[in-house]
């Protein structure tokens, strides 16, 4: 079975000037990442996150091991042409504008130029900084650099796409876009290899994490898998009366179990969101990025990646629910926050880790509505379980009118 | 190819915006001018000329000889220090590729600056005729020794092996030779060399009284009708009083005035009176060389001088005559000066495949600024090491003899002598400089580039 990115008991180790082995950066690592797959790289700083994707995009040569991409050596054009890769820090020529920077990775990958006058309008757009586009990179705040950066490792359209902390310096909204995108490109059949100690990003997209400790391997797994708490349930309804509250609570005490039921508080990014979003339509001005929610429409136009895939790779992984139509609004985010193992974990490994509340974020701006974490309703009818893709779906339609599926506020 | 080409262009413009060039550039649209106002040379129009474009032509060679190090080294190691190679690199470009995206980038550039500069160059020394007013005999002279490329003939070498050997015998057998031979304390090699010396400038010493011709064959001027020079330098034996010699000189056919034929062109004689040690040129006309290309030149020592006269051996005496335009002699400079610029970019380039850019700098000035003192150098080392000359000839010669040769083939010299620099000259010097030197260094940057690893140590 090949996979997307695969490494073979990788080690690199830094040696200092003597020869002498001083840092094992990546120890043994063995990655399996598959076709369609959102993967995200965890772990605290230094843990090897970074020099694991430098092996494998032949930036660093491993000690001990092997790296494949997509099934064959990264220095390979004709494998690194199917390659996107934003690295952790926007490594832009400070002299080039925003579009001839474009311009320039475009003509590395040989694409002719009508598609490339084509795409790096697209990407300007979607970044949101058609605007700026005539102004050098060096003038650039942080995250207008990282947007182009992004933009840069899309312009290829690539099947595999590295992001290296793709979130730092981002400002909310830039945050919530590129975990859209991830989705997006997941469901149009990219795989996507994420690196960062950002949890909540990660939690949001990645379909499965691996996290790092001295670049070794601590934990492995389905996010859904590693998260859920089995001993508790969660409703997500609209508003409900006291009564229908009242009998809710009465079934639930019936089973010798407690609940509480409040309105869940939103969160500040969608809050965010929400206003940055209404003074855009007001037009006002702004020498900053202007965000968009479009999403470069050449990026693998939007077939069913499900059967695509099918027929591409013996056995594809599984999305739940990709082929489902958005029925349902109402999504329920399966992982609850404060998971005690998981935290646990997670404290171990970063100091930064966020407990309890912050998981159930929705990627798109209005969308949260549901996922109350406090609220523990255990309902036996809850089978269903949340499937991403549904949020996806969701999200992506409420993206283009966040306000309106906001609940929390309603 | 568009990677590469992508790769070239963004180079160019890396040392455009950067302001890297635009020093240099600013500097030498100053400069130029300037100089072909300030400058007056010996006062005569030729004199300006030649100490114009002596200037001007080092000038702009040397400055941009160390743009394109600046330019070479800075693009690379700004790109891996500031990383922007790690979104290169990973983009579907192999390294050499990108490498030579880099050198051709720098070779652009240079070929944008060496046309504009060499024009400017070329425009001014054009008009510099006209605002000088220069009298008609002025004119003549730059026409006739500025502007112009003349081809250079020496006389042939004459054999004096035998005779050396004749001699060495003869006096060893007379036990006439010195006794530092004789113990050992001077090597037989040595002393042949010196005896070798002094026969050959006895074949170019005339002493009063007596004369000495010179053949000349294969005289091709560009055009008919063309003067040739005869330019020669005096040594002496003894000063004379006022330090000039009395002569008479001739030129022409002289195998007719040998086999009694008629005489079909003329031959000229010129009576002179010259400086020592300094060069003079005699203008002969055209017609005084037979159809076959041929001319006899000779030198009569009048016994009015008290003294022997030598012409020394490397340029005591030459004819000159003009094999080609001074617009094709110029435009083959401007390539000499291209083709040291590509060396002086590889050799950059090499450079910052392994070293920091400060390093680098260093690295590669040192070797420009050797490059330009090569043949003291290469004479010192030889000088040196010739009692280890077997280490020496093994290891440390042919390193040096990597070394660029810039002050050998300086541009600069051909267009202030007005000397042919013969397509065949700068076909010889891209051999040497591009085909073997710069292509070893071009190599060694693509191996060491090949398995550089490219991200830094970050764990």
């Amino acid at each position: 079975m090949e996979y997307a990115v695969e490494t073979f008991s990788l080690t690199k180790i830094f040696s200092d000037w003597w020869g002498r082995d001083k840092v094992y950066a990546v120890d043994d690592l063995n990655l399996q990442i598959q076709y369609n797959e959102v993967f995200g790289l965890l772990g605290p700083n230094g843990s090897g996150k970074t020099t694991a994707l430098k092996v494998l995009l032949g930036l660093l040569y491993p000690t001990k091991g092997k790296a494949l991409c997509l099934g064959g050596d990264a220095a390979n054009p004709k494998i690194s042409a199917r390659i996107g890769f934003m690295p952790e820090e926007s490594y832009l020529y400070r002299y080039l504008n925003a579009r001839e920077t474009l311009d320039f990775y475009g003509r590395l990958f040989g694409l002719p130029s009508k598609v490339r006058k084509m795409r790096i309008e697209v990407l300007l757009d979607m970044v949101g900084l058609k605007a700026v586009a005539n102004r050098p990179i060096g003038t650039f705040s942080k995250g207008m650099a990282r947007r182009i950066a992004l933009a840069q490792a899309l312009i290829n359209d690539p099947d595999l796409l590295m992001l290296d902390e793709p979130t730092t310096g981002l400002d909310p909204i830039g945050t919530r876009q590129i975990k859209d995108l991830i989705l997006e490109l997941a469901k149009r059949g990219k795989t996507v290899l994420l690196c960062s100690h950002l949890l909540a990003d990660v939690e949001d997209v990645c379909d499965r994490i691996a996290i790092l400790y001295g670049g070794k391997i601590q934990s492995e797994g389905k996010v859904k898998e590693l998260l859920r708490q089995t001993n508790k349930m969660q409703i997500t309804t609209g508003h409900l009366s006291d009564t229908a509250i009242g009998k809710i609570k009465q079934i639930v005490n019936s089973e010798q179990a407690d609940c509480v039921i409040t309105s869940p508080m939103d969160k500040l990014e969608a809050f965010f969101v929400r206003t940055i979003t209404t003074a855009q339509q007001l037009s006002l001005p702004t020498s900053g990025a202007v965000s968009t929610t479009q999403i470069g429409h050449f990026l693998a136009p939007q077939t069913h990646p499900e059967s695509l895939l099918d027929k591409l790779v013996s056995t594809p992984v599984s999305r739940q629910g990709l082929s489902k139509p958005p029925t349902t609004k109402q999504v329920v985010r399966p992982e609850p926050a404060e998971s005690k193992p998981d935290e646990r974990l997670l404290g171990k490994l970063t100091e930064q880790t966020p407990p309890a509340e912050s998981k159930p974020v929705d990627k798109t701006k209005p969308v949260e509505p549901k996922a109350p974490q406090k609220e523990q309703i255990k309902k036996s009818i809850l089978d269903q379980l949340t499937d991403r893709s549904s949020t996806q779906n969701d999200n992506k339609q409420q993206s283009d009118k966040p306000q309106t599926g906001d609940p929390g506020n309603a | 190819m568009r990677s590469i080409w992508a790769v070239a262009t963004n180079t160019f413009k890396q040392a455009v915006r950067m302001k890297i060039a635009a020093v240099f550039i600013i500097l030498l649209i100053v400069l130029l001018p300037t100089m072909a106002v300030s400058m007056t040379g010996d006062g005569t129009l030729k004199g300006k000329l030649q100490t114009f474009v002596s200037y001007g032509f080092s000038l702009t060679s040397l400055l941009l000889s160390l743009l394109t190090i600046i330019v070479s080294v800075y693009s690379l190691t700004s790109d891996i220090n500031q990383r922007q190679i790690y979104t290169v690199l990973t983009k579907p470009i192999r390294r050499f590729q990108f490498l030579f995206g880099k050198l051709l980038g720098i070779i652009l550039l240079d070929v944008v600056l060496l046309v504009l500069f060499s024009t400017l160059i070329y425009a001014i020394i054009i008009y510099i005729p006209k605002f000088q007013k220069a009298g008609p005999a002025e004119l003549a002279q730059a026409n006739n020794e500025f502007f112009t490329a003349r081809a250079g003939l020496t006389p042939p070498e004459v054999d004096v092996t035998q005779e050396v050997i004749d001699t060495y015998n003869r006096l060893a057998e007379t036990d006439q030779l010195p006794p530092d031979i004789i113990e050992n304390k001077t090597s037989r090699e040595d002393y042949i060399e010196a005896l070798t010396h002094n026969i050959k400038l006895g074949k170019r010493a005339v002493a009063v009284g007596h004369d000495l011709a010179w053949e000349f064959k294969n005289i091709k001027p560009l055009e008919p009708g063309q003067s040739l020079f005869i330019r020669f330098k005096y040594n002496v034996s003894v000063n004379p009083p006022d330090l000039q010699i009395i002569s008479k000189w001739f030129a022409g056919d002289d195998r007719q005035v040998k086999y009694g034929a008629n005489v079909q062109t003329p031959i000229y004689t010129f009576d002179r009176k010259d400086l020592i040690r300094t060069f003079h040129e005699i203008e002969v006309p055209a017609d005084a060389v037979a159809e076959d290309g041929y001319l006899a030149v000779g030198f009569f020592n009048v016994p009015l001088n008290d003294t022997v006269v030598i012409f020394p051996t490397e340029d005591g005496l030459e004819v000159l005559y003009k094999a080609d335009t001074f617009y094709a002699n110029f435009l083959r400079a401007v390539l000499l000066i291209l083709f040291r610029l590509i060396f002086l970019a590889c050799l950059g380039i090499l450079a910052s495949t392994f070293l920091s850019f400060p390093v680098a700098i260093l690295l590669s000035l040192a070797i420009f600024f050797i490059g330009t003192i090569s043949g003291f150098c290469l004479e010192s080392f030889d000088f040196l090491s010739r009692n280890l000359s077997s280490v020496y000839s093994y290891t440390v010669r042919p390193i040096v003899q990597l070394l660029p040769q810039f002050d050998k083939f300086s541009p600069t010299k051909f267009l202030v002598s007005a000397r042919l620099l013969s397509w065949s000259l700068l076909a010889k010097v891209v051999f040497y400089l591009i085909c073997i030197k710069a292509a070893l260094l071009w190599l060694a940057a693509l191996l060491i580039f090949r398995y550089k690893e490219i991200a830094k140590v970050i764990v």
